[in-house]
Parts: C-alpha cells; structure tokens; sequence
C-alpha cells in the first residue's frame, strides 16, 4: 500500500514540469548563496561585494520552494507533455537548436558566409524546394554579410580567405 | 535656455538629413516588427542595436526609438486584418478590431487607430516637452536612497502585473537581479561568479540577453502555432468612421491619452495594461456595453491611443531616473549606456542636445507613421502575409549575425542560445521573461544604491524611512505587493470555487 502510494507520487512529481524547473532554479540560487559566502559579506568601511548576491539568492531560495510547493498543488499541476511539442514541431525546434550550435563550431573554420548558409539552408529546407532555400539562404547571408562586414565594419568570422 | 527654445533646437537637429532617414529607417522597420509574427518590439529594437555601434549617439537613438513607436502602429494592422497580434498590447484592441473587419470595417478601424496613435503620441510627446524640464531640479534632489526605493517600487509593479502569479513574478525579477551580478562588483570591483571563464569577467551581456529571452524564444514558441498558413487579409477601405461615431471616437482617443501618458510615468508597466485599462473604462462607461467585443469602435480607438500615449509618457522616467518603464525601454536604456549616456537627471543638464533631439525626432516619427498607416494601409496588409516559415530563418540569422557583433565573439552567440532556450522554458512554466530583462538592467543601479544607503546609515537599513520619498516610495511597495497578494489568493479562491460549481 505505502510502496504504491510512494510510486504514484513519485510518477506525479516525474512527469511535474513545474517541479523539475523550481529545482533547477533552487539548485542554482543554492550554487550562488554559497559562491557568495567566498565574498566579503560586510567590511570594516561598509557592505562587502559578497552582500546583495547573498541576499538575492537567499531569497531567489525561499521563492523557488514556495514556487514548487505552488506547483505541487492539484489546479497548478504543468506535464511535459501538455506543454512540449512531439513530432513534426519537436524535429524543427531541434533544427534550430541544432543549427545555431553548428555555427558556433564551424564559423571559426569556415567563415560566416560558408556556415551563415549552411544555418540558413537547414531551416528552410524542411518547407521549401531546394533551389528556393538555395537561393534565399545565399541571398539572405550575403546582404547580412555586405551590411555589417563591409558597410558597418564589423569583423564577422573569417576563413583563411578572409570570408 | 526655455523648453520651447531647446524643442526648436532638438527639431533643427532631428530635421538634419541623416537623422531624418534614421527616424523613417527606424519607424519602417518598425512597423514591420510590429507587423510581421515572431518578434515584438523588444527583440526589434535589440536586434537592430548592433547596427548602430557605429552611429552617432542620437541618430541611433532616434532609430531605435522609432522601431519602438512604429511597432505599437504596426503590431495592429495585423490585428485588425488577421487576428494575429504582432505584440502584446494589440491583443486588447483585436477584441474589436476584428470583428470590425469581419463586418467590411477594416478600413475604419485601421484608420481610427493610426489617427488615435497619432494623437495619442504627439500628445504625449508635448506632456514631455512640459513636464519634464520642471522635474529635472525635483530628481536631481534624489540620492541613493530615492533611487534604491524607486527601483523597489517599480520592482513591486512589476511583479504585480507580471502575469499568472506573483511567485512567478518574484522569480523572474530575482532572476534578473541575479544575472546582473555577475561580473565586477561596482564598488569594490571585485569580479564574482566568473567560475575562471574570461568572457563572464564582464559579466553577461544586455543585447544578448534581450535578444534570447524576446527573439529566439518568441520564434521557438511561434513556430508550435504558426507554421499553418496565414489568414488572407480582407480588403481595405473607408478610413475614416462615419458621422455618428465621430464624437464617441473622439471622446475615447482624449481619455486614452491622458489615461496612457499617466500610466508611462509608472515604472514597471507595460504597454498592456494602459491598452487594457482604456477598453475596461470606455466599456464601463458605454451606453450599450454590450457592443464591445461586436466591433464598437471605442473598443480600438481607446486603447490603440493608450497605448502610444504610454510610449511618449514612459520617456519622462526613461530620461529623468533612468528607470525603463516596459521592457523595450529596457533594451532602449541598453542602447543609451552602450552610446556612452547615462540616463538619469543630468542627461537633461549634461546632454540637452541630445534629450531634445529625441523628443523633436518623436514628433516627426509620429506624423510619419501617420502618413505610412492611412494611405499605405493595403500594401502593410500584403506585408502580413508573409509566410513565418520564411520569416523565422531570416529572424534567426539576423540573431545570430547581430550577437556575434557586440563583440566578435561567438561566446554571445552560444549566449543566446541559452537565453533563448531559458525564456522558452519559462514561458512553458507560464513565468514572464520581461522582468528578467527590465530588472537585469537596473540590476547595478539597485546594487549601487543599496550599498550607498547601508554606507550612508552606517548598516541601518531602516534609517532610509526618515527620508520622505525614499519612506512614500517602499511605503507604496508594502502596498502594492499586498494588494497583489491579497488578490492572487482572492483569484485562487475564486476559481476553486467555480472548480466547485
């Protein structure tokens, strides 16, 4: 009896997006509270810089509890799976995720035209023809890359050709 | 010199060419972000911040600024035409909007909400010329204390107009509090939280956070809605209401801007809830209440004024105490300390040219708009239908483009992918993002005046009551946080027992 009362609860408290997000920020004011002790807390002329982020994150603890208790209430109740995509949406929201992680690792090697295309071709090819995002993707990066590199004169990552 | 001379002076600067051409670049893109799904005028603005590292200060301004302004015009064409509302204080005006172009009235209540805008605006903008000046010597008398107790005050609006509730609320003001400590302490300058990682050594940045928490997040979202395919957008004609609706109209846009100006003078609003509070005012005070949600031309006229009045009228705290009053103030008081000026009381003294420049670009801003709405109404509705699977792609690299520039470096990149991600998750949790940001940017101003007070009083925190405004001021935050709490329980209550029922 008290096994399947402690499963079911477990199962309720697995599947609470609410909870899982209140621990993570529990957990982070809880990292902050303590590298704030490391500061000087109050000094001989005054508040030390350890103060103000000891303070904030003490309280950032106490609401980040009172928000899971909140959350663990029946009406309050957010599932993962009422308020995330599957499928289709799920694939495109990776994509873009996907897509501004490889810029971040390939622009240094191949400048921004090369991989500012390539992140541009992996969001449009899923709903245009190839020539379409082909076309838009080389168009769009281009302006991009006219405006800010030659006109504004702002350095964008370059290849060993400079582009 | 008298505000009328330094107005003339500010148009003789905003009239030069180039800022001319800024102001109708910025209220063009304005109105675009305004019109087009996936970025409000948040990310607008932010988005367009890297492009103006190079300008001068006031040219930028006026650009940024005009983003700003043309968004609130933009973001109701795509209301009124097609029920979707290009940003947050337009959903109040499709209750009536849409209805009114489903009945052939399109025409109308785009006409009725360019003119409203207008008024609302220009109106607001003289309150500035005419209020302002007469407050610099009244906030030029605030110390630490004052600015620590405002900062509370606006601190507390915030959180009790944040949304669902106020734990949700506190959590992302704390959040951006916190984020803002990050980097160097202001008064010792030691670094804190770097965790040995040389980018955080200046702790993280506006744009980026701007960027991902209004930007990426918003187009995250939008791509779960939007990717079906766009209404059409039913044809418009008749711009102007017909005679007998003339004087309710009329009536509506004078209440909208006295009521909007007033509530840009609070720090902590948003544009929504002046919007919202006209169209509870104009129904309250309506004959037949039960037009509204059926097309009643009050229901658009009102708010869409309201909601351009507040702009004008949140530029007084903007540049007076250099408190944002919404967020996109937020990201426009980014843009200030990123040119060099330091909003706050001696803006006015020290840069005079500038505020009135601004101010002057506004007026000019606000007739442009008007001629860009009332003629042009058809081509933005074309504009509306653009696809958001063509949008997205364009949003997202311009993003990326734009984070990297504020300072070649693809550690602001990866950042906005984090806060992205960050501002997704917690609009999945239903906690507001706005916050994050607003108070993120008075995150230092907080810290510096807190511990200029606790020096001041030698630790005694409760000494900062025997000052008046700094007492009035944490005074009306008890209350305020009060009442939200009292009503957040009195909501709770409320929906158990119709749970009940």
């Amino acid at each position: 009896m008290l096994l399947t009362k402690v499963t079911e609860m477990w199962c309720y408290l697995l599947k609470n997006y609410g909870v899982w997000l209140g621990i993570c920020i529990l957990l982070f004011s809880i990292i902050l509270f303590i590298g704030s002790l490391d500061y000087q807390l109050y000094g001989q002329y005054g508040p030390g810089p350890g103060l103000y982020p000891a303070l904030l994150s003490g309280v950032l603890i106490l609401i980040s509890m009172l928000y899971i208790i909140d959350c663990l209430r029946k009406g309050n109740k957010i599932t993962f799976s009422s308020v995330f995509p599957k499928g289709k949406v799920l694939a495109r929201l990776s994509t873009i995720v996907a897509s501004i992680i490889i810029f971040i690792f390939i622009a240094p090697f191949v400048g921004y035209i090369v991989s500012g295309v390539i992140v541009m071709l992996m969001l449009l090819l899923p709903d245009f023809k190839w020539y379409t995002s082909i076309g838009v993707s080389f168009t769009v990066t281009m302006i991009l890359f006219v405006v800010f590199d030659t006109i504004l004169g702002i350095p964008l990552p370059a290849n060993i050709w400079g582009w | 010199m008298d505000a009328f001379s330094l107005l003339m002076s500010g148009f003789e600067t905003a009239l030069s060419w180039d800022n001319l051409l800024f102001c109708l670049i910025g209220v063009s893109v304005g109105m675009l972000v305004g019109i087009l799904p996936g970025l409000g005028p948040s990310a607008g603005t932010a988005l367009l911040i890297p492009m103006t590292f190079g300008m001068d200060p006031i040219s930028a301004i006026v650009m940024l600024a005009g983003i700003f302004y043309g968004s609130m015009y933009g973001g109701t064409i795509t209301t009124v035409l097609v029920n979707v509302p290009g940003e947050a204080a337009s959903v109040i005006t499709s209750m009536d909007g849409y209805p009114m172009a489903k009945q052939g009235r399109a025409g109308v209540a785009l006409g009725l909400s360019a003119i409203g805008s207008f008024i609302g605006g220009v109106v607001a903008i003289i309150g500035v010329t005419l209020v302002a000046p007469q407050l610099v010597q009244f906030a030029l008398s605030f110390g630490p204390p004052e600015f620590f107790a405002l900062i509370v005050f606006g601190m507390t609006m915030v959180v009790g107009l944040a949304g669902k509730s106020i734990i949700r609320g506190m959590i992302a003001v704390l959040i951006g509090l916190i984020l803002a400590v990050f980097g160097m302490a202001p008064s010792s300058g030691v670094v804190r939280f770097s965790f040995g990682i040389t980018h955080l050594i200046d702790g993280f940045n506006f744009v980026t956070i701007a960027m991902g928490l209004f930007g990426l997040s918003e187009i995250l979202l939008g791509l779960e809605q939007q990717l079906k395919k766009p209404e059409k957008p039913p044809v418009v004609k008749g711009l102007l209401p017909n005679r007998k609706e003339w004087r309710p109209s009329g009536m509506s846009i004078g209440r909208g801007t006295f009521l909007g100006f007033f509530m840009g003078l609070i720090p902590g609003t948003s544009s929504v809830v002046p919007a919202l509070l006209s169209y509870s005012l104009e129904k309250r005070i309506a004959k037949d209440p039960s037009r509204f949600g059926k097309g009643a031309v009050e229901g658009v006229a009102g708010p869409e004024t309201a909601n351009n009045a507040f702009t004008g009228g949140a530029l007084i705290p903007l540049f007076l105490l250099g408190i944002p009053s919404s967020a996109t103030m937020a990201v426009l008081l980014g843009a200030f300390i990123l040119h060099g000026l330091q909003p706050g009381p001696t803006l006015f003294v020290r840069h005079p040219d500038f505020v009135w420049a601004v101010i002057a670009s506004m007026f000019i801003g606000n007739l442009l708009l008007l001629f860009m709405n009332l003629p042009m109404a058809k081509i933005w509705a074309k504009v509306a239908s653009v696809p958001f699977k063509l949008l997205f792609p364009i949003i997202i690299a311009i993003s990326i483009v734009g984070t990297y520039s504020i300072s070649n470096s693809l550690w602001d990149v990866g950042g906005l992918l984090f806060f992205g991600l960050l501002g997704y998750l917690f609009k999945k949790a239903e906690i507001p993002v706005a916050p994050i940001a607003l108070m993120f940017i008075l995150g230092v101003m907080m810290e510096e005046s807190l511990l200029q007070t606790l020096t001041l009083y030698k630790g005694d925190f409760w000494l900062i009551f025997t000052r008046p405004i700094a007492g009035t001021l944490l005074g009306l935050s008890f209350i305020a946080i009060t009442i939200s709490i009292i009503a957040g329980i009195k909501n709770k209550k409320d929906n158990l027992e119709d749970a009940e029922v």
